[in-house]
């Protein structure tokens, strides 16, 4: 084993010693016990640090778990692009938020626990980066379910919060559910697991899933959509902003939700063009409606979540449109600027004793210049302003979109505009009546700038959020998926025409919106759709009804069988059955030992009778 | 005559005569120290053992004993099977009014016994050994000498046990007169020739009864729950535990590589009984609700799931018997020794007792659940796994000989039926109403060690099950398939 698995054994491995050892022995110390979540995922961050930089070769060490028969479950580190490349970001902005909580979260009463749930999550989540087979991604895959599930619900104490947990997990459980019936279906049909032995087979013979291709891409993308919140699925999302805001920043924009992305990007090689054909305009609706509800939601967290769906569509998008390098580049970027979005959000969140209504804000940027400068560049960079980062990312999904000649479509490219116009939008007006104006409230009036271990991080986070962009990121994933057309979409000048164009639109409506509005403008004129916007357009009233008409009538179906039929019937009768037999077997047990020696006998006797009578 | 290879024997019948002679000289109130002595010596030959090795199959005493990869492999098995009974004997020691020494010794002799019947390799030792397992227990089954019920065990187990060596004896004695040979390895070739010879087969279906009996396999199998419940509880386990698996060396090197034809031609006998046996154990166990009964049951149920390794008739049979009973020791020794802990003073071992334990030694609970769960063969515990292995053995047959589907049926129809009565022990501990003043329980350093291994093997073998897998493999390779 050459050193590079040997850190990434190591990078995998310290999390999950340091949520054993917080739970087990530094509960009652919460400095300790931060200092130990901190660590190690500092060491990590260290450790992939090496592991991107050094002269590795892709490659893969397993050790295996189990082995029936022939099947053999292994637990493996993968390293190439694109798992070295997450790797980065999921420690490098973990650790940024790591030490971010510390000020945070300063003060609650279940710190340790706070801090063993984030390592919890990071061990899960890497461990799904470096997953070498399907059965470990999926195992991983559930473990970061269930950590953001402890993370979401973590004030469980607070109703709403307990209920956001449920959602997220049961919701993404729907999504898992698709995922493991794929994963099943890909086993059957090529009996492995082991992503460098499938992507083998499948460059020998790209036909081996014949006719249910379609069907096993879909299935595969349906854990995607649970955990990269994509439409019908993306509800739990916005609702997950209950848990504390560092774990938004982490799990809920950087790390968790681009799991589907990643996953799709592992496995490009097996999804089939209809598969893709779903996966793009599943990511394309997302993108649009999640920027279309993000314009009329008041809460600061639930704007930039509505803006990570968004952002998230645009991903799948450029996954579907053959372009996994692009989404991994705009998964990069993204991650960067909306942890900091995020955590300049938990900054004011926290200046203002927990008031997140936007409108109740105003003038901030006088009170918290730190958080508002950094806020600033992370809006330029997400709306895509030349040269941030956000800029070129985004420039490389619409030039993939574009591509007519290949994977693209007009209307997707035009899907890909208009949320690019409506992002500016959104996000200038959340900046514009947060930041700008004057103090709507006492709370903003009494607001003071964070301390620094809050805005540290922030501008630790600028500097990937200028930067980033100009990192060859897309070619090298579209090399580890095995495309070879890469990287000569960003020079195309009809995406990035129509980009600085959207980024003009939707920043001069924004200006002579909410530059100086006290309440918002555009409320009044939309009424009813405002209305709609404002509840999110009903997903969560429809699926609630949905849910309860078919539970009623699923339920009511299984109470009948399992009352007349089971109950009654097999269970009962059964049972009875079963124990008069277990009763008069008794019989045969009389204690006295002048039957058992004659029951022995006879059962010799039977046996020689029919063994040698030629029955048995 | 190649002594060195039974140097594990001789060296537990050495342990033996020490603990004796050492009991002459010892405070009464001192001779709990022989148990632990007893304990310590066997680890060190548990310990010792690692440096043999069966591997070229060493014979001794004139080919009468062999020592190969599966003796080895039984012998280990048998020690740390011993070394858990001698902790659960001194937790249950107090309750014998004089002999405490003298149980020790007797153990270490059963042992023995059943050391010796793991490389039986000729009529003769087989006899011997198991002679000398079975009289032991004859008197450890009735140590209780004041008390009715284990003194009516002890005669039950001999007057049964006399029968069963005797049709043992009688089909010895009919193998020898057609084939004149005692000798496994050359019966091996005589049987191959005679197998529709009806003296051979009624000699060997006879032999198969006594084994049977050991086992406690339908229809032999009637005195198992009346011992079980009478006997002292640490003889109990180790009759549950090295007893039957003593038996099932003893069957499968006679049946596998003694008499191999023969066997072929018995697979539906072998089914039949594997079928009946799991059926009678679990509905027998369904309505008892004594808990060394309920045990006693529930080891006929297990005998039956073990038959279906046998009647599977294959080294993968074979490899899963040997884990299944790796996996059944730790659980089912864990269940005896926390029945003492509970009911140290209560006359009766009825479920009732084990009620809100859960409030008085959750520890306890915890253990008892999982070694209920394990029993009833739920993921991921080792009874889980080793379960799964016995049904993959049989399906491995289906595809050849339909009616193994059936055999599998049968045996998944027992499962979901002993899941009920594990599941009420279960109900019992953390929501059975309370009925007498509990006890308060003390639990020796010893025994807590003891739990402790127990519970984390029971678990381990659930979740790693690859080393053991590979030994048992490595020992099933001597049974030349």
């Amino acid at each position: 084993m050459s050193g590079a698995f040997i850190l990434a054994w190591m990078v995998l491995l310290l999390p999950l010693v340091s949520t054993v050892l917080i739970s087990c022995f530094t509960l009652k110390n919460d400095k300790l016990s931060a200092r130990i979540s901190i660590g190690a995922v500092l060491a990590g961050f260290v450790m992939s640090l090496l592991i991107f930089l050094s002269a590795r070769e892709a490659g893969e060490s397993n050790i295996t778990w189990i082995s029936i028969g022939n099947f053999q479950a292994t637990l493996g580190v993968k390293l190439d692009n694109l798992s070295a490349l997450m790797l980065l970001i999921v420690t490098g902005v973990g650790s940024l938020i790591h030490w971010y909580s510390q000020g945070y979260m300063k003060g609650d009463r279940s710190y340790s626990r706070y801090f063993a749930c984030l390592s919890l999550f990071t061990f899960s989540m890497l461990g799904i980066v470096l997953a070498s087979n399907f059965m470990q991604m999926f195992i991983f895959w559930e473990l970061v379910g269930v950590s953001s599930y402890l993370l979401i619900g973590f004030w469980y104490e607070r109703p709403a919060a307990a209920d956001a947990s449920k959602k997220a997990f049961l919701t993404n459980r729907i999504g898992d559910f698709g995922f493991i019936l794929g994963i099943i279906m890909v086993w059957a049909a090529t009996g492995s697991l082991n992503f460098a032995e499938l992507k083998g087979v499948f460059e020998a013979n790209p036909e081996i899933l014949g006719a249910t291709a379609g069907i096993v891409g879909v299935l595969l993308f349906c854990g995607a959509v649970g955990k990269s919140a994509q439409f019908p699925l993306h509800v739990w999302l916005p609702d997950a902003m209950e848990g504390p805001t560092p774990v938004s920043a982490l799990i809920h924009a950087a790390t968790m939700v681009a799991a589907g992305v990643f996953m799709l990007c592992r496995i490009f090689f097996l999804l089939s063009p209809d598969a893709l054909q779903v996966i793009a305009w599943t990511g394309g609706i997302t993108a649009l409606m999640a920027a279309v509800i993000a314009l009329q939601q008041n809460d600061i967290k639930r704007i930039l979540a509505y803006s990570t769906l968004s952002q998230l569509g645009y991903m799948v998008m450029a996954v579907g449109v053959h372009a996994p390098g692009a989404a991994m580049f705009h998964l990069t970027t993204h991650a960067f600027f909306k942890a900091m979005l995020f955590l300049g959000a938990g900054s004011v969140i926290h200046a203002l004793h927990h008031e997140q209504d936007i409108w109740k804000m105003g003038g901030l940027k006088e009170k918290m210049p730190a958080t508002y400068k950094t806020f600033l560049i992370g809006t330029l960079a997400l709306c895509g302003v030349p040269p941030l980062s956000g800029f070129f990312s985004k420039d490389g999904i619409l030039a993939a979109a574009a591509d007519f000649r290949h994977h693209g479509n007009v209307f997707l490219f035009a899907i890909g505009v208009l949320a690019a116009v409506l992002t500016t939008l959104y996000m200038a007006r959340l900046v514009l009546v947060a930041f700008h104006g004057k103090h709507r409230s006492e709370a903003a009036d009494h607001s003071h700038e964070s301390p620094s271990v809050m805005t540290g991080p922030l501008w630790i986070l600028v500097i990937p959020t200028l930067f980033a962009g100009f990192l060859p990121i897309e070619s090298a994933v579209n090399h580890v998926a095995g495309l070879n057309h890469a990287g000569d979409h960003t020079q195309a000048p009809l995406a990035m025409a129509f980009s600085v164009l959207a980024l003009l639109i939707g920043g001069s409506v924004a200006w002579s919106l909410y530059s100086k509005a006290e309440s918002d403008p555009i409320a009044n004129r939309l009424h009813g759709l405002s209305t709609a916007l404002k509840n999110r357009l009903y997903f969560d009233e429809i699926f609630n009804g949905l849910i309860y008409v078919t539970h009623e009538a699923v339920s009511k179906l299984a109470e009948w069988i399992d009352r007349i039929l089971l109950s009654s019937f097999i269970v009962k009768g059964l049972s009875n059955v079963v124990d008069v037999f277990g009763r008069g077997l008794r019989l045969f047990q009389t204690g006295s030992i002048h039957t058992y020696a004659f029951l022995f006998v006879v059962g010799i006797a039977l046996v020689m009778f029919f063994v040698m009578g030629g029955v048995l | 005559m190649n002594i060195a290879a039974s140097i594990l024997e001789i060296a537990v019948i050495g342990l033996g005569i020490a603990v004796m002679l050492a009991d002459l000289w010892l405070p009464r109130e001192k001779k709990i120290w022989l148990g632990y002595a007893a304990a310590a010596g066997l680890a060190l030959i548990l310990f010792g053992s690692f440096s043999m090795s069966g591997n070229p199959a060493t014979l001794a005493f004139g080919d009468m004993y062999i020592l190969d990869a599966f003796a080895l492999f039984f012998k280990r098995f048998f020690l740390i099977a011993a070394i858990l009974v001698m902790i659960v004997s001194i937790e249950y020691s107090p309750k014998f009014q004089t002999g405490k020494g003298e149980y020790f010794t007797l153990v270490l002799f059963a042992l023995a016994g059943m050391m010796f019947s793991a490389s039986a390799n000729h009529f003769a030792l087989l006899f011997v050994s198991m002679e000398l397992m079975t009289i032991t227990f004859y008197v450890l089954t009735s140590f209780l000498r004041n008390q009715l019920l284990s003194l009516e065990a002890g005669i039950k187990y001999l007057i049964l046990g006399a029968l069963s060596s005797g049709f043992l004896v009688y089909g010895i004695a009919l193998v020898y007169g057609t084939t004149s040979t005692m000798d496994f390895a050359t019966l091996r070739e005589k049987s191959a020739l005679m197998t529709d010879n009806p003296l051979l087969l009624v000699g060997l279906l006879m032999i198969i009864g006594g084994l049977g009996f050991k086992i406690a396999a339908f229809p032999f199998q009637f005195w198992a729950p009346d011992v079980y419940q009478g006997s002292p509880s640490s003889t109990t386990a180790f009759l549950a535990v090295g007893s039957k698996a003593a038996g099932f060396a003893l069957l499968m090197r006679l049946l596998f590589v003694a008499v191999p034809e023969i066997t072929l031609q018995w697979e539906k006998l072998l089914m039949v009984i594997a079928g009946i046996t799991i059926l009678y154990g679990n509905l027998c166990a369904l309505p008892q609700r004594n808990l060394k009964r309920l045990l006693g049951y529930s080891s006929i149920a297990n005998a039956g799931y073990l038959m279906m390794g046998i009647a599977a008739m294959s080294a993968s049979g074979s490899t899963a018997i040997l884990y299944y009973l790796y996996s059944y020791m730790f659980t089912v020794i864990a269940a005896f020794l926390i029945i003492i802990l509970v009911m140290k003073h209560t006359g009766a071992e009825d479920i009732v007792h084990l009620a809100k334990l859960h409030e008085r030694a959750p520890g306890l609970a915890g253990v008892m659940t999982l070694s209920m769960v394990s029993l009833a063969g739920i993921p991921p515990l080792a009874g889980f796994f080793g379960k799964f292995l016995l049904f993959e053995a049989v399906i491995e047959q289906a595809t050849v000989q339909s009616s193994y589907y059936l055999l599998a049926a049968v045996a998944i129809v027992g499962v979901v039926i002993s899941l009920y009565y594990y599941f009420g022990v279960i109900r019992t501990i953390y929501w059975g109403k309370q009925q007498m003043i509990p006890e308060d329980i003390q639990i020796s350093p010893a025994s807590k060690a003891a739990l402790w291994v127990c519970s984390v093997v029971i678990i381990y073998l659930g979740i790693m099950p690859e080393r053991l897998m590979q030994a048992a493999t490595a020992a099933v390779e001597s049974l030349k398939f």
